[in-house]
């Protein structure tokens, strides 16, 4: 499988390479820049299906069952998986023999690799890749360093989710934020500036935190038994190990380090997320930054958080994920779900409606990953790709709109439907992903999140009221998406008038040199293209999610495995109550 | 693969096919013929289900199709089912289906959205076609929120109009509301029987809890309540009139709105063993029947009266539906008696409603009765048949509405003198009084449309005429099917002898012949009704003025729709709306404002005692970076040390 091993690193290492040539040819070249950006960005989609392919057709049953027993009490957590890792060791193909940094007796490990959480992340990244560079076609100022800002965003984000080096994974982490900065601070809106600052400041606080918490759990490991490894793998095995010693003083010791260690990198997680209340970067961020950026940030950027919590947080801190994350996590999630939801409907402007409502889908998916089971994990992953097809599309379809009439006040518009039928139906279609109806990916995702959460819920005796707040969001959710179907998309036809150009943004002076009414058609084969892949996994992911699922699930019941230990560990009593509703339950399916 | 199950995929494919075929083809090639692929499939789709209809009894066939969920301890398989309740909601669906269609071809043509009508309304056959094919609650409910699209859809199929877009989003949002019940009524139903088939939760209801069984009956039935428009839920169905009339004719008239009975029917054997529920069910049916009556008693938009009427007859059937509570031996004969006038009510509503249109496609899109009148020499034909469909919904013998209201009243009688009399006697008496008020708004609305001097609106521009063959065929099959289906399975008990094969009851009910007393009772009512109603407005027209005017809050009550939705704004609406401008202005300036107010201090204190402050970014970044690594470092080799 060495071909797969190259195929991930080209997939990393491409954009970035790519951003160099690009930001060597000079702002003068444009259609060269332009092409070989949407290149690379196809070579990227193509070298992510590959992996996906490669992916769906290994055979993981073992892992999947070794983890599913571990689960419900037989056996160890069996440890991460890592495929496809480049330069592999021939006797342990999860490993990599590529040191980078020694420090002392440990070495940081360019340690890259896929399992079932994060291919569908990148998977995602991947189809998002061409439709920011064509949604930029139309960019002039300094196109050079735009096209290698956006291409080093790719690999940062890529390199996240690929890590299995915890120092990796952090350089990657921070190295998003760097691009995004500058593609807000110079190719954004009026209040691109503070937009830009904000979101630096706000973001580089929350992963310096983190840093401290990846510190803290690295030290403790190397404190505990003299080894000071970086692979994400073996930290969580080695906490793992030590969290369940039958030694009182290791567990206690534990358990206060994983208190730190929880503390820490939930809150530079939960900025990215971002949970309410470190939520307020986020609107301003996304009305600021221009399309492209909106839909990495929304698409992708906001899954860094949610990934992090999956990828390091439950494993290297289970038992405080339990005993603080989801009683406090919970209550945050629907708080954000209900609060999100409010926020968006009253705004004018779509894109800050859409920002908000990511706030509110963001909040399930940290319910769902939340309730720490199987099904509501796996629903979380499905979730947050959904919420990056559907959010990213709606961003560019914000975006086309405002190529036109340079506002988005939704009380400017009306009708539009029958101005841009391509544009309406397009509209419609990813809203309806967005709200969750059946047929469409979203609906998957939000069910198994709610599902997970109710298995909890009455499995092990919770109030119900979680829950049922959680389900009116799907009231809510319809509330402020219809309406703003509504407004834009139905009744009269109305239109900004032609000279809403006043205080042009610099997005805006590069977007349309040419007057805004010669550009008020429908969609244009490029935005089509653009906008076609998304509807259309929208429609498959939404009529057969299975292989997402079944793909996922040995890297989910990982989580869920070293949750349910935890569990047992933190309170015993669940565990009665957990084996005599399992009674019940095995009782009346005998019958 | 045996007959049926090819069988069982076709019928739902056929329009699905059509439907697809129209939407990608129909605006560019198909153009005024882009009814065909959608009229073809839906052929096709009638003739397959009734060969379901002929086997599907014997043999209770499932038939697998593939996996949509397989995760840890939830199974969610794409499987469909034949039996005898399914087979005959298959039949009603797409036979009125193929009418609607046939008549739309009239009705919708010259229309500008005239492919994405029929697309549309293909997806819509296909949605409801699974909805009853499905075998277990998950995928009911994935249709179930199908069918609620494409009524969506349908509703605001002249987007243009404020009003359509408005009543569009108003009936996805009310039904979003039931749905969202539903949704927490199947998650209570997962955890308590570990499975969503129908076959493995029923053969578990014994050993669920009787609170817990009770709260997902509830839950489930909140879903109903949503989609089948009942009281508190109903409000949004009047307003779905905004649709084109074949549309009020399929989905809000026959077929969609009587999904939440399918549901409750469906379910039972869960609804059987919680009488609590039962009851609430039969109480909200009968409130909602009497209360839509009372409505339709004043309005004068005559597709208006017939949606009241539409809420009025789901509630009648809500109330069988629920009255065996406590008498298990009932249950099935109430059922029956609900799911046959589900049946009935297909035909003639689905008659009324596409006269109606027909009538509206004569004035110029006209429908308040105040401003035609007369019309029975100019549209003969559709006065004939909206006589047929106004007879058989007023309950007169032997059109079809009459057998299967009298075997509602039969059941609901025979349960008033069980454990819960009380109240089932109450409820019968409304249902005997929803009867009379059904002739009388009925016949009001005939009188009001039809006799009386002849009057034509001037959008008709004088080109009133009567509809075309195209329209009247379908409206003809439908008009036979009013008048002839009940006199063929009521008094016969084929419907009752067919529909008992479904194997989701559990007990044998007696044999119930002919209740008299009720026979005589509802023919009464109905009698008088349409003769109070032809006094009023042939006899004595300037009665109901003066009448209105010496009722006058009565009548206020009524025509305002007892003010419910004004209370709705002031109670919900409007709350949430404040609610929503409350948190938007909080996030921007309070919490926002807390954040800056603490990224200010470090940088006011920066200004104090740092001036050379270079403000680059990358700089800070950069020294952030190298002093972290300084101290991992540090700390890595003190440690090691």
């Amino acid at each position: 499988m060495t071909g797969m091993n190259y195929a991930l690193l080209f997939l990393v290492l491409l954009p970035v390479i790519g951003a160099v040539v690009v930001a060597a040819l000079g702002p003068e070249r444009k259609t060269l820049i332009r092409w070989i950006s949407l290149g690379i960005s196809l070579v990227v989609l193509l070298l992510a299906l590959l992996l996906t392919a490669g992916f769906l057709h290994l055979d993981r049953t073992d892992l999947a069952l070794a983890a599913q027993s571990a689960g419900k009490g037989e056996g160890a957590v069996p440890s991460m998986r890592p495929e496809f890792v480049p330069g592999a060791l021939p006797d342990d193909p999860s490993s990599t023999r590529w040191d980078w940094v020694e420090i002392g007796s440990g070495t940081i490990q360019f340690y890259l690799g896929i399992d079932g959480i994060s291919i569908w992340l990148v998977f995602l990244t991947a189809v998002l890749f061409p439709a920011t560079i064509l949604i930029s076609w139309n960019v002039e100022e300094r196109i050079n360093e735009y096209f290698a800002w956006l291409l080093t965003l790719k690999t940062a984000m890529l390199g996240v989710f690929v890590s299995f080096d915890i120092v990796l994974f952090y350089i990657f982490f921070e190295a998003t934020l760097i691009p995004l900065f500058f593609l807000i601070g110079i190719w954004g809106g009026p209040e691109r500036r503070y937009a830009a600052r904000k979101f630096f400041i706000y973001t580089f606080v929350g992963s310096v935190l983190t840093l401290v918490g990846v510190v803290a759990v690295v030290l403790a490991c190397y404190d505990r038994t003299g080894l000071l490894t970086f692979s994400i793998p073996r930290l969580a095995a080695i906490v793992q190990e030590q969290v369940a010693s039958p030694d009182p003083q290791v567990r206690s010791y534990w358990q206060s380090v994983q208190a730190v260690v929880f503390t820490l990198l939930t809150v530079g997680f939960a900025v990215k997320v971002p949970l309410v209340p470190l939520h307020t970067w986020l609107p301003l961020a996304h009305v600021e930054a221009p399309t492209a950026g909106s839909v990495d940030l929304a698409g992708v950027l906001l899954k860094i958080g949610s990934y992090g919590f999956l990828r390091l947080c439950i494993p290297l801190a289970p038992d405080a994920s339990i005993q603080y994350g989801m009683p406090v996590l919970a209550a945050l999630s629907v708080v954000g779900i209900l609060y999100g939801a409010f926020c968006a409907y009253s705004q004018d402007d779509v894109k800050r409606l859409v920002a908000y409502s990511s706030i509110s889908h963001l909040g399930l998916v940290m319910l769902g990953m939340f309730s720490l089971t199987t099904i509501g994990l796996a629903g979380s992953l499905m979730q947050m790709v959904n919420h990056g097809l559907t959010t990213g599309g709606l961003f560019l379809l914000v975006g086309m709109l405002y190529d036109r009439y340079h506002t988005r006040k939704l009380s400017d518009f009306g009708g539009i439907m029958s101005r841009m039928p391509r544009f309406g139906v397009f509209l419609m279609l990813i809203a309806l992903a967005s709200v969750g109806l059946p047929g469409l990916n979203g609906f998957v995702g939000e069910v198994l999140c709610l599902f997970g959460v109710a298995e909890l819920t009455w499995k092990h005796g919770y109030s119900p009221w979680p829950l049922v707040l959680a389900a009116t969001g799907l009231i809510w959710g319809a509330w402020y998406t219809f309406t703003m179907l509504r407004k834009l998309l139905m009744g009269p036809l109305k239109e900004p008038g032609q000279h809403a150009t006043e205080g042009l943004t610099a997005a805006a002076r590069h977007a349309g040199e040419q007057s805004p009414s010669a550009n008020s058609g429908d969609l244009v084969p490029r935005e089509i293209v653009t906008l076609a892949p998304i509807a259309v996994l929208c429609v498959a992911l939404g009529v057969y999610p299975q292989p997402v699922l079944r793909s996922a699930e040995p890297d989910i019941s990982i989580v869920a495995a070293y949750a349910a230990k935890a569990r047992d560990r933190v309170t015993p009593l669940s565990m009665a109550q957990k084996g005599t509703s399992v009674t019940v339950q095995e009782s009346v399916r005998n019958r | 693969m045996s007959d049926l199950d090819v069988a069982l995929r076709i019928v739902p494919a056929l329009p699905l096919i059509g439907s697809i075929i129209t939407a990608f083809l129909g605006h560019r090639l198909l153009g005024s013929k882009s009814h065909l692929p959608v009229i073809v499939g839906l052929a096709g789709s009638v003739l397959f289900s009734l060969m379901v209809l002929v086997e599907a009894p014997g043999s209770g066939r499932i038939s697998t199709s593939y996996d949509f969920i397989d995760l840890g301890n939830l199974h969610i398989n794409v499987v469909l089912r034949a039996d005898a309740l399914t087979a005959m909601m298959l039949v009603t669906v797409n036979l009125v289906g193929l009418l609607v269609a046939v008549y739309s071809r009239g009705y919708m043509a010259g229309d500008s959205g005239y492919a994405r009508y029929f697309a549309e309304l293909g997806l819509f056959v296909f949605s409801m076609s699974m909805l009853v094919l499905s075998s277990n609650f998950l995928l009911l409910y994935v249709f179930w929120e199908a069918v609620g699209l494409c009524s969506y859809l349908l509703i605001g199929f002249w987007y243009e109009r404020p009003s359509a877009a408005a009543a569009a989003r108003k009936a996805f949002l009310v039904n979003r509301i039931g749905d969202c019940g539903f949704l927490l009524g199947l998650m209570l139903m997962w955890t308590t029987f570990g499975t969503l088939d129908y076959d493995g939760v029923f053969s578990r209801v014994d050993q669920a809890d009787p609170a817990t069984l009770t709260a997902i009956c509830l839950l489930l039935f909140t879903g109903a309540v949503g989609k089948s428009a009942q009281f508190p839920l109903h409000v949004w169905l009047p307003d779905a009139m905004e649709g084109p009339s074949p549309v009020s004719a399929l989905i809000h008239a026959a077929t969609m709105v009587t999904a939440g009975v399918y549901l409750v029917a469906r379910s039972t054997p869960l609804f059987v063993a919680s009488p609590t529920a039962q009851l609430i069910v039969a109480g909200i049916g009968g409130f909602t029947a009497l209360l839509a009556a009372l409505i339709a008693l004043t309005q004068f938009d005559l597709k208006r009266v017939l949606a009241y009427s539409t809420v009025s007859q789901l509630g009648l059937m809500f109330l069988a539906l629920g009255a065996a509570a406590g008498q298990p031996k009932l249950a099935e004969f109430a059922v029956i008696a609900a799911v046959f006038h589900l049946f009935t009510h297909a035909f003639f509503k689905a008659l009324l409603f596409l006269a109606a249109g027909s009538v509206m496609h004569a004035m110029g899109d006209v429908i308040d009765m105040r401003r035609f009148g007369g019309l029975r020499r100019l549209l003969p034909w559709t006065h004939a048949l909206f006589l047929i469909g106004a007879l058989a919904l007023a309950g007169v013998v032997p059109l079809a509405g009459f057998w299967s209201k009298d075997e509602i009243l039969s059941a609901v009688r025979e349960a008033s003198h069980g454990p819960y009399g009380g109240m089932l006697t109450i409820c019968y008496y409304a249902a005997v009084l929803t009867t009379f008020l059904t002739a009388f708004y009925t016949f009001r609305a005939y009188f009001l449309t039809f006799w009386g001097e002849e009057r034509i609106p001037e959008e008709a521009h004088g080109h009133a005429h009567e509809s075309g063959l195209v329209m009247l065929a379908p409206m003809g099959v439908l008009a036979i099917g009013a008048a002839l289906t009940g006199l063929f399975f009521g008094p016969t008990h084929l419907f009752g002898e067919y529909l008992a094969k479904t194997p989701i009851f559990p007990v044998l009910g007696d044999e119930h012949g002919l209740d008299w007393t009720v026979l005589l009772t509802g023919t009464l009512a109905a009698v008088l009704g349409i003769g109070l109603s032809g006094w009023f407005y042939v006899l004595n027209p300037g009665l109901p003025e003066r009448l209105r005017r010496g009722l006058r809050g009565l009548y206020e009550l009524s025509y305002n729709r007892f003010y419910l939705d004004e209370l709705y704004g002031v109670l919900f609406v409007g709350p949430a709306t404040v609610l929503s401008n409350v948190c938007r202005l909080f996030d921007q300036y309070i919490v926002d404002g807390v954040v800056d107010l603490v990224g200010w201090v470090p940088s006011a204190l920066g200004r104090v005692f740092q001036p050379p402050q270079n403000g680059l970014v990358q700089y800070y970044a950069l020294v952030t970076t190298i002093g972290l690594a300084v101290f991992v470092i540090f700390v890595v080799l003190t440690l090691r040390g």
